[in-house]
């Protein structure tokens, strides 16, 4: 099992307030799914993601990533563990402004301590990968939304990770480029990568193979059918 | 390579907006500027004093009224003294076994006179033979005073080349007739050059026996005795002999103190020091301030920085970035920034050292440590000022920081 989590809560301190983000979710994820967390705002899917992306530590309740604890890592140990195994793409692309696209690609890279020439190669390629070859010196202002949020799909899977997290990644898109960026996840599932969306349009779900449901910090429903899986390339 | 890109990033930073970064680097720079300038200027005071003390050659020493005096209530327990005679020299040179050289010395400031040509503001020199070695002169023409010339109060000469250039042109000045004061005096040698020192020329003199000196200009006053021992190691020996020389010719009991002073050019030496040791002190005192002020300034800009750059530390954090990468990258900008001031600071204290040493008689002479103390100084500020800033960069929660608009 890819993911395993257990009664996992998280609970935030708002002012003399408690919040229940997370109210005893439990929820398995094997290799090469393709999964949309649905559900309302202030249903909790976001600090999911967040915990499952290692950015956030529930407040109780386990986590195994590939059979690891990551509920109890050091900060450091959870960078590592960003690094190598989540590949994030956010709704609003969060690429460096200042980099040209190349270089946006790299950064997963730089942290995971590779050498100029290797980062450099892997970078064009995850670059080619997403159609962008001819738009690598570009910075992020001289290319479209759609090119942007490619950038952040090749940044995603520059480093090989064992997800890919992706937090409403139509949500600043038109209809049309909304469809090829869910198409190129498609293409992404399809070779093999475990694809996690979270939104919550049914539009973008209904490319999904499972859909979880949430509300309230629960999971309402997990539908998934897995004759619909995809055949494992790989 | 996480050095060269966050080196790469505040360089870019710093072209985007050269007035703000000149702002903010203006105590850096001037903090490290004013060490560089006033390094440089010891350093050319002391190869000044240096070269003034080796022009005498060494194991040198100066017997004469006053001594080494260094204030004002020295100066009145000294000033009643008896004045130290050519006939004191004399016997020094008689008596002092362990001096190869003693050379009596006075001197004052003449107009000298070719035809009609005037040549103002001439030192006029009052020496015993062997002056050319104490005043480390080297003759160009003619020949040097002698002992002759001074037991016969001659009223011969040596001049400078820079007396001999204005008064006589293309002339050769040997044997030709020259007014110095009210007398006239025969050039018999002329010295090579020598050029400036701390902007006064040592050229522009004119040396005549001190037996000549004294009687057509100093009825009463005190010479000046210069003694050079065989060796460095009969120096004390050679100070010790002149003393009891003195003290004998003066009736002096032991016990009391010596009416006359002996100088060596460790005297001379400790007072330089003391004195550069003030300057020194001084520059340290107004540089701390200021690159105090300059590294407040940088930690500001470098606050401003973190946080308007909250969104990208979220992304780097989610790519994979560890607390320590964050707060290198922070502190590679932060020291970046602050060695741009100082290496500012480097070009404009030594462009300062130079400009004042071309239109001023200070010298200057800026020395590699110096500068190597500026880098060191400049970089220290930007670690230390900027890892504050950089520990905030470093704790920021990833979530927030993706957050942040």
């Amino acid at each position: 099992m890819l993911i395993q989590i257990r009664g996992l809560h998280r609970v935030y301190q708002v002012g003399t307030e408690e919040v229940h983000a997370l109210n005893g979710v439990s929820l398995d994820m094997a290799p090469n799914e393709y999964v949309a967390i649905m559900g309302p705002s202030g249903s909790g899917k976001s600090t999911l993601m967040n915990i499952i992306g290692c950015l956030d530590t529930p407040t109780s309740g386990s986590y195994l990533l590939k059979d690891t604890d990551v509920a109890r890592l050091t900060d450091d140990e959870l960078a590592r563990i960003r690094n190598r195994e989540i590949g994030f793409v956010f709704q609003t692309f969060n690429l460096l402004a200042r980099a040209d696209a190349l270089h946006n690609v790299e950064l997963p890279l730089v942290y995971a301590g590779i050498k100029h020439e290797e980062r450099r190669q892997r970078a064009r390629a995850a670059l080619d990968l997403v159609g962008l070859s001819d738009r690598m010196k570009h910075k992020p202002n001289e290319l479209s939304g759609g090119q942007r949020q490619r950038v952040a799909i090749a940044r995603a899977l520059v480093n090989k990770p064992s997800i890919i997290l992706a937090d409403e990644p139509t949500g600043n898109l038109d209809t049309a480029t909304g469809v090829e960026i869910m198409a190129a996840f498609e293409g992404i599932w399809e070779q093999g990568n475990t694809v996690i969306v979270v939104t919550h349009e049914a539009d973008v779900a209904a490319h999904a193979r499972r859909i979880v449901r949430m509300r309230d910090g629960k999971i309402e429903s997990d539908t998934g059918t897995p004759e619909r899986q995809a055949v494992v390339v790989r | 390579m996480n050095l060269r890109e966050s080196a790469g990033i505040a360089l870019t930073a710093l072209r985007a907006n050269k007035l703000r970064s000149f702002l903010t680097l203006l105590g850096t720079i001037i903090g490290v500027m004013s060490v560089i300038a006033v390094l440089s200027f010891v350093e050319g005071l002391n190869r000044f004093v240096s070269d003034k003390l080796l022009a005498s050659g060494s194991n040198v020493f100066w017997v004469d009224k006053f001594g080494f005096i260094t204030s004002q209530e020295e100066f009145e327990q000294v000033r009643d003294r008896p004045d130290i005679t050519v006939e004191d020299a004399d016997a020094l040179r008689g008596r002092v076994s362990h001096a190869r050289l003693v050379v009596a010395m006075a001197s004052g400031t003449v107009t000298a006179r070719y035809r009609n040509k005037d040549l103002k503001a001439v030192q006029l020199r009052g020496r015993s033979p062997g002056y050319e070695v104490i005043d480390d002169l080297t003759l160009a023409a003619g020949r040097q005073l002698g002992e002759v010339d001074d037991q016969r109060r001659r009223l011969v000469c040596v001049v400078g080349p820079e007396v001999a250039e204005e008064l006589f042109g293309n002339l050769d000045p040997v044997g030709r007739h020259i007014r110095l004061g009210a007398d006239t005096y025969e050039v018999v040698g002329v010295t090579e050059a020598k050029g400036k020192m701390l902007g006064q020329s040592q050229d522009r003199f004119a040396a005549v026996p001190i037996r000549t000196f004294i009687k057509t200009r100093m009825e009463r006053g005190s010479v000046d005795i210069a003694i050079k021992s065989n060796d460095q190691a009969s120096m004390p020996v050679a100070q010790q002999e002149a003393r009891n020389v003195l003290r004998g010719r003066r009736h002096l009991r032991p016990g009391s103190p010596d009416n006359f002073g002996i100088t060596t050019s460790e005297n001379v030496m400790q007072l330089y020091n003391t004195l550069t040791g003030g300057i020194f002190v001084v520059t340290i005192g107004v540089a701390a301030i200021s690159l105090l002020v300059g590294g407040i300034v940088i930690m500001n800009i470098m606050l401003v920085s973190v946080t308007e750059r909250t969104r990208e530390i979220g992304i780097r954090k989610a790519a994979g970035a560890r607390r320590r990468d964050i707060l290198s990258q922070f502190l590679v900008e932060s020291t970046t920034l602050s060695l741009s001031g100082g290496i500012l600071g480097i070009v404009a204290g030594v462009g300062l050292a130079l400009f004042a040493a071309a239109v001023s008689p200070l010298p200057a002479a800026v020395s590699l440590p110096s500068i190597v103390a500026g880098i060191l100084m400049s970089a220290l500020i930007g670690i230390f000022f900027g890892s504050y800033p950089a520990w905030r960069a470093a704790q920021l929660d990833p979530i927030e920081a993706l957050r942040y608009e």
